[in-house]
């Protein structure tokens, strides 16, 4: 159950039994039910922030500290400095550990402080040895020694370092397919802990977090790895990736969408509308060629075989997911997660001439607008319909850069657009007003 | 009687977080102490390519080789490369291997694409790391001394078993460090 839901009923209890509508006893028997509300997500959050902020402050300042007389020191002497940040991490982490086990705030600063000391640790010695620029090795040797804090300290930062760490790793190697397609399987091993902490709590800030540097990560994971032997096959791939993640952010858990969900439902909607509206551009189609460099030679073996293989799974997650969605009758999101679909069918024809492409894309996000703001007009949901004017808005305007209208029209359509922004939001207005 | 057990794994991954750094050291000291020593010339690098910091930037003079004869290189592919002493004592690239060369000196490099029949190697000498504050000077200082008609910089690297270490570096015959100590720089 929602907490803030939980706090807002306890606040109105004593209204409700002053005002008789509910008895002592029954008031009783529900916070019997529902139990005590610990207010402790704020304190916690900010402990966290304030406790990783400071360690990593104390880490920096040794470091600069150090730095400070570097060159005096010899090799020697700088080797064994190098592993000062390190070793402080972890005596800090294991106190953690065995003093305060029960602390999860704690346990998530000192295994964050412990994934970046790991990282100064390593950096220095690749200063003292003069390692070269390609930081490949040093990223998957830093990133494998901090995964295995993420389990132990149940902490959700260091998998977020982590993520982010095998996502420039794998764009390091993305000259070499083979290896940039392992980002997958190397992302997959933070996959229990993110179930783990969606089991814990639901609607907890980290999950958020770590949801947000997922699908991020996932992103430029994706341009590093998918799609090398199929040319333009990004145009699929990424409609697909954010349909997921839109379809993710409204499915149901537990009868309720949750907050580690909203990020989904933002970067999905935001993804697949710029997407869409770019889709939407004859010069998009027309220079396409340009954005697809494929360069066959490189890629062979395995690395292709996973690339494909991957590839038609996240398009078939997106069209099962489109379907399930149409089959629950979720129209709104049914439409917006249609994107991929239209997308395989403007791959397949082929259209010359662009005339079909632009014609379907322009025709869906027009549909798409409408259906936003009659949903908002339907719930009275000021919030959507704007949205969907705004959406409106800029398809509008693209189509009339796009074109060779003259400027006094070009005025024109935007005086019209302002004046039913204002005429929308002002009859919404009153018709709240009204039920109010 | 669970967290017991978490301390001890927790104590396990400590361990290999310290034995991974420490073999990363290891490995270059043993380097450092049994390898051969070579000098390579370096050249200028595009002071517009080179990030600017903690460390010189640097460029193996030469660092292109003839191309292996019947095999297609790839990009990024690993190679050996083969080096020379001439006589005046300075070590060259001379062709790269795909097989691991025996009873000469090589380099494991990367092949980073060809040009004129020419592979051009991706070598590990390229970074210099220097104190934060001299760093820029010693850069200006190794671009005066690695310039074409003059090329009196070069870095000293040991080699063992294909792995570098780069040791130092030379401008106008002493040691950058004391080179930039001269000019005044890094107080």
């Amino acid at each position: 159950m929602y907490k803030a839901g939980i706090k807002w009923l306890y606040r109105e209890l004593s209204d409700l039994i002053a005002k008789g509508i509910l008895s002592q006893e029954s008031a009783d028997k529900l916070r019997q039910h529902y139990g005590e509300v610990k207010s402790t997500t704020k304190t916690t959050a900010m402990l966290i922030i304030l406790g990783t902020l400071g360690s990593l402050l104390i880490g920096l300042g040794i470091i600069l500290l150090l730095a400070h007389n570097w060159e005096q020191f010899s090799r020697f002497t700088r080797a064994v400095i190098s592993f000062l940040p390190l070793v402080l991490g972890q005596y800090l982490a294991l106190w953690v550990l065995q003093k305060k086990p029960q602390s999860g705030a704690l346990k998530e600063g000192a295994a964050t402080f412990l994934s970046l000391m790991v990282g100064a640790s390593i950096s220095l010695i690749s200063q003292t040895y003069n390692f070269p620029a390609d930081a490949s090795t040093f990223i998957l040797a830093w990133m494998f020694l901090i995964i295995p804090i993420t389990y132990l300290m149940q902490a959700s930062i260091p998998a977020a370092i982590y993520l982010i760490g095998i996502t420039i790793w794998s764009g390091i190697q993305s000259n070499d397919p083979v290896k940039a397609i392992l980002f997958w399987p190397l992302a997959a091993i933070v996959l229990p802990h993110f179930i783990w902490a969606l089991r814990q709590k639901i609607y907890a800030l980290r999950t958020t977090i770590l949801s947000f540097v997922a699908m991020v990560c996932i992103l430029f994971g994706a341009s590093f790895s998918l799609g090398r032997t199929w040319p333009c096959a990004w145009v699929i791939i990424f409609s697909s990736l954010y349909s997921i993640f839109y379809s993710l952010g409204w499915l149901k858990v537990n009868g309720a969408t949750t907050n580690w969900q909203r990020p989904l439902r933002l970067v999905g909607a935001l993804g697949l509308f710029i997407l869409t509206l770019t889709f939407t551009f004859r010069h998009f189609w027309l220079s396409l060629g340009s954005f697809c460099h494929l360069d066959k030679s490189r890629v062979f073996g395995i690395g292709v075989l996973l690339d494909y293989m991957l590839t038609i799974a996240i398009i078939a997650t997106a069209i099962a997911l489109f379907y399930y969605n149409l089959k629950r009758k979720n129209s709104m999101v049914a439409l917006f997660t249609a994107v991929p679909l239209l997308a395989i069918i403007t791959y397949m024809i082929k259209d010359p001439t662009v005339f079909f492409t632009l014609l379907i894309f322009n025709v869906y996000l027009l549909t798409l607008c409408i259906r936003q703001i009659t949903t908002g007009f339907r719930n009275n949901n000021l919030s959507v319909v704007n949205t969907g004017m705004l959406m409106l808005a800029i398809l509008i305007m693209a189509r009339f850069f796009d074109s060779d209208i003259n400027f006094v029209m070009k005025g024109l359509a935007f005086i019209v657009i302002g004046i039913g922004f204002l005429a929308v939001n002002f009859k919404l207005a009153r018709r709240q007003g009204g039920a109010k | 009687m669970k967290n017991k057990i978490i301390i001890r794994l927790f104590l396990c991954l400590a361990l290999v977080q310290l034995v991974v750094p420490l073999s990363m050291i290891a490995k270059r000291e043993i380097v450092l102490k049994q390898g051969a020593q070579f000098r390579f010339k370096v050249a200028p690098v595009d002071p517009y390519d080179a990030f600017r910091g903690r460390y010189v930037a640097l460029r193996v003079d030469e660092s292109s080789v003839p191309q292996v004869k019947e095999i297609k290189l790839k990009y990024g592919q690993a190679v050996y490369a083969l080096i020379e002493v001439d006589a005046q004592g300075f070590a060259r690239f001379v062709g790269a291997e795909i097989n691991r060369p025996c009873g000469r000196a090589y380099i494991c490099a990367r092949a980073s694409g060809t040009y004129n029949n020419k592979v051009n190697l991706d070598l590990p000498i390229d970074r210099y790391y220097m104190e934060e504050k001299s760093a820029p000077l010693a850069e200006k200082i190794y671009r005066q001394y690695a310039q074409r008609n003059k090329q009196d910089a070069y870095v000293l690297v040991r080699i063992k078993d294909g792995f570098a270490v780069i040791e130092s570096l030379y401008v106008g015959g002493q040691r950058i460090e004391d080179a930039v100590k001269q000019q005044g720089g890094g107080k």
